[in-house]
């Protein structure tokens, strides 16, 4: 599981950040003190078993996500769903407190906190959907499409209006055109 | 920048189209008449040389001169100097006949302008 994942990532191995991940085959490997060689390493016992059904399943699951019986609530069982991984609320981690002192600062996240299925969607260098905007979505809307109308309806009228300097075009000398010098005729 | 505003923000009926060519007759105001531009360079030399097609204009002549003496002394081009000189001083001449031909269109548009107010004003 995600959890799981995180337990044995880089943070704990307590190695120069990034080293077991970004530089494969160093001495971490050689000495045996890697467990994963880049964070997003996957163990086939963290897939989330199936549906659970009976109420024995279901404590059983709630209990390996550390959460209590009465708030395990898995993803439907419609195709579509995550077996018995739970459906926790998106609390994305911007949105967490600054301050508080995390066990994983960088996840705002403590020690055995279940994880959301979509947690790296959530991080701090991504989506915050769980934070009061400043202003309404359709005051963004309304900005947006403000700003993009008024830069094409620019680019449209000015389309036909070019800078040039002040001259005729090039006479070239083609089938029957005369022209002309500025010198009187002899 | 002052015919661009004159024409887009000012007065476009006295500033000249420039991309298209005179709109008056060309001999008018000019009793003697006006000297015609010669080419010199014909067809058949143009494109035995291989000139680029927006080079053949009244200065053909002098740009084969150049290339060909370019072909003769390259690498060492600077030789080429008189003939480079040559050219560009006629191409020169070339643009200053442009402006003049824009200056020209610009003050016949505002006599046509000003005629046509002194005879809306003589109908009153």
């Amino acid at each position: 599981m995600a959890a799981r994942r995180l337990l044995t990532s880089r943070t704990l191995i307590g190695l120069p950040g990034g080293l077991p991940g970004l530089l494969p085959g160093l001495y971490p490997g050689l000495l045996g003190l890697q467990v994963s060689r880049n964070v997003g390493h996957w163990n086939k016992d963290w897939k989330p078993k199936p549906y659970p059904v009976t109420p024995e399943e279901r404590a059983e699951a709630a209990r390996k996500y550390g959460l209590r019986p009465d708030e395990y609530e898995p993803y439907a069982d419609d195709g579509m769903g995550y077996g018995d991984y739970p459906n926790l609320p998106v609390v994305s981690a911007e949105s967490r407190d600054p301050y508080e002192d995390w066990d994983y600062p960088e996840h705002r996240r403590n020690f055995g906190e279940p994880v959301h299925v979509d947690f790296d969607m959530y991080g701090l260098d991504r989506i915050n959907a769980s934070q009061k905007m400043r202003f309404s979505m359709q005051q963004y809307a309304l900005s947006f499409f403000g700003v993009m109308a008024v830069s094409i309806g620019i680019y449209y009228y000015l389309e036909d209006k070019k800078m040039h300097w002040p001259v005729l075009p090039k006479q070239y000398p083609g089938d029957g055109a005369v022209h002309y010098t500025f010198e009187p005729a002899e | 920048m002052g015919h661009v505003y004159s024409q887009y923000l000012g007065d476009p009926a006295v500033t000249p189209d420039h991309t298209k060519g005179p709109t008056f007759d060309p001999l008018y105001g000019y009793p003697g008449g006006r000297k015609e531009r010669v080419m010199i360079a014909t067809l058949e030399e143009m494109e035995s040389a291989q000139l680029p097609l927006n080079k053949r204009d009244y200065c053909a002549h002098l740009a084969i001169d150049h290339r060909a003496c370019r072909q003769r002394v390259w690498p060492l081009t600077y030789k080429c100097a008189h003939e480079k000189h040559t050219y560009l001083n006629c191409e020169y001449a070339d643009y200053v006949l442009r402006l003049k031909e824009h200056e020209r269109e610009r003050r016949l548009l505002e006599r046509a302008k000003r005629k046509a107010e002194r005879a809306a004003r003589a109908a009153h």
